[in-house]
């Protein structure tokens, strides 16, 4: 874990990725104080361009475009990180079990896994979605979490595999530590950077998909974020009409955590497998043998 | 052989999976099922139609098992239903018409995204460090983690409606008759171009990391120090030892991103107005055509399969040894 949090510090892709990631946050914590208009009211005329009274212009039915971004953070924050943590709890349990246990369990499981993984999943998302109704951010992020662990469950297995190889697993088998003990105190720290990467991956994945569902018109029309300020842009023709701002915004806000998030990602990938860094491999290979990372 | 019939079996299995999903779904909603699911069509079928529909379904009086199979039968003799909202046409219709389009728009767009994405990783992971190697990387990383819908919407906005160099709809110009002219297929050349440079752009920089990830690792392999070792040209080491076994997983994760090219396509054909399975899915969401939203999950699971398929099939060629297996 050590290694992983100063390896995160000292790289320059996870620094910019952390920084975005950090005002979007705050951004979205502070939003109160940012705006004094409440995102969900008509607070000025239809379709008003930027300007000194609402920043971001107004949308159709005259709904503060800046308030609705910053408030709408919230709920890209929340289903992402929420469908984040449960797509990547259930990947890793079921991940580490499959590997370590082996034998009928590894079948069942891994049956489940690829089965999952051909099923497309947008059209499944489309299905569920559908049926529900008008799905809030969190039903979005319960059926995501649900259906999207399996990716995750298939790359843990494979190192799962790998680590149960190890002399220290062996040996805590042979003093006879129960199974979940050695499932959870001795494999899965040695996982760690996979379930980091599944889970910013997943955070990502929950974020597009989220907008993704609510611009194809299956989210709650009440709620406040960018995935329905995409769809009730869409629905207002807002770029055929001229309406930029109304479109264009929370596009760059999705893109912009988008891509922060994904610098964080690439970041924990270049730690976790010291091949694919670039730059002065030397002092990087010296300052690893410092660290005790690496060997000489 | 062996492997492709295994293959083959879980595909069915995978198959069978989706229609469960179809069938249960609204049999689990709060309420009556047959109401959840005609309640769109209002009072304009008539009675006859509304058997038949119930019937494909698996709405029959009999226990659950019986109504299952019921179900099974429709979907393998392929009655997916009517569609509510273009009645009186059949789902397989409606969705087998804009399924052109979609495989068109998507298959072009793959090919050329993932042999261009594969070049770039092949290239990049070989200069790594270079300036080359970190422009595909930053752009990698920007082009894959902005969403589908963000990248078309950008895009139209800037050459659609701003610069106005292209059409912002319709798969062709829509006075002209279809047909195998110059003047048609031109046209339809022109309308795909732009849905196609954004499925593009979204998928080149997957394909180029994966290859290059997968090419570093390959790279510290002894095989490859020995190829050098040998005094075999740069290119050969670099083609024939290291991106053919480097391909090997990068084909592998194609088969994943199938999934992920299906759901760009159909955002990417909302946003343009083209006339592919995204775009009448998006009117049936609106209109809750429930038929026709299930047919699609099976029309897609099946272009799903179809594809993997096409993977292992290749996977066997690019591995000799599975063809023993």
């Amino acid at each position: 874990m050590k290694p992983l949090i100063a390896g995160l510090v000292r790289n320059r892709k996870a620094l910019v990725g952390m920084i975005i990631l950090l005002i979007i946050v705050l951004i979205a914590v502070a939003a109160p104080l940012l705006t004094g208009y409440n995102p969900a009211a008509r607070v000025g005329r239809p379709h008003q361009p930027p300007s000194a009274e609402h920043w971001l212009g107004t949308t159709r039915i005259g709904q503060d475009v800046f308030a609705r971004l910053i408030y709408g953070a919230r709920t890209s924050l929340a289903v992402g990180f929420g469908a984040g943590l449960l797509i990547t709890v259930l990947g890793t349990a079921l991940g580490i079990i499959a590997g370590y246990r082996g034998g009928k369990t590894d079948e069942i499981i891994s049956f489940f896994t690829n089965m999952v993984l051909v099923v497309p999943n947008l059209p499944l998302l489309l299905v569920l979605a559908s049926f529900i109704g008008q799905a809030s951010p969190m039903v979005i992020a319960i059926i995501l979490g649900l259906t999207s662990w399996a990716w995750g469950a298939r790359v843990t297995r494979a190192e799962t595999l790998s680590v149960k190889q190890k002399d220290f697993v062996k040996s805590a088998e042979m003093m006879g530590e129960p199974r979940w003990r050695i499932m959870t105190f001795e494999i899965f720290p040695n996982l760690i950077s996979i379930v980091g990467i599944n889970f910013i991956g997943s955070v990502i994945f929950a974020i597009i998909t989220e907008a993704t569902l609510e611009f194809l018109g299956l989210g709650d029309p009440k709620t406040v974020s960018w995935g329905m300020m995409l769809y009730n842009a869409q629905k207002a023709s807002a770029l055929s009409v001229g309406a930029w701002w109304d479109i264009l915004t929370p596009c760059f806000a999705l893109a912009l955590l988008g891509v922060g998030l994904s610098l964080l990602n690439f970041a924990v990938d270049e730690i976790a497998n010291p091949r694919l860094r670039t730059g002065n491999s030397m002092k990087r290979w010296s300052s690893l043998i410092r660290s005790g990372e690496g060997r000489l | 052989m062996a492997f492709l019939l295994r293959r083959l079996g879980f595909y069915l299995a995978a198959f069978i999976a989706a229609a469960t999903i179809n069938f249960f779904l609204p049999r689990l909603m709060p309420g009556d099922p047959i109401q959840i699911m005609f309640s769109s069509t209002g009072t304009e079928l008539s009675a006859e139609n509304l058997e038949s529909l119930k019937l494909t379904f698996g709405f029959v009086d009999g226990p659950l098992w019986q109504q299952y199979f019921t179900y099974l039968k429709s979907i393998f003799t392929g009655d997916l239903g009517r569609s509510i909202k273009y009645f009186p046409l059949p789902v397989t219709e409606v969705l087998g018409h804009a399924l052109i389009w979609t495989v068109g728009l998507m298959g072009t767009a793959t090919l050329i995204s993932f042999t261009l994405g594969t070049f770039l990783g092949i290239l990049a992971a070989w200069r790594r460090g270079s300036v080359f190697d970190v422009v595909v990387s930053v752009g990698a990383i920007f082009a894959t983690s902005v969403p589908a819908v963000v990248t078309s919407l950008i895009v139209l906005f800037f050459f659609g409606f701003t610069l106005n160099w292209f059409p912002t709809g319709y798969s062709a110009d829509p006075a002209l008759d279809p047909s195998f002219s110059l003047t048609y297929i031109g046209s339809v050349l022109y309308h795909g171009l732009l849905p196609m440079l954004t499925l593009c752009t979204v998928l080149t920089g997957g394909f180029a990391v994966t290859m290059r990830n997968n090419m570093i690792n390959l790279l510290g392999e002894d095989y490859i120090v020995m190829a050098r070792a040998k005094g075999l040209s740069d290119s050969r080491v670099m083609i024939w030892y290291a991106a053919r076994n480097a391909l090997l997983p990068t084909v592998s994760s194609l088969a994943i991103a199938i999934g992920t090219v299906l759901g760009g396509s159909l955002v990417t054909e909302v946003v343009f107005n083209y006339p592919g399975l995204g775009n009448i899915l998006y009117q049936a969401i609106l209109a809750r055509d429930y038929p026709v939203i299930q047919g699609q999950l099976l029309i897609m699971t099946v272009a799903m399969l179809v594809a993997n398929f096409i993977v292992d099939i290749s996977y066997v060629l690019l591995d000799p040894r599975l063809r023993r297996m």
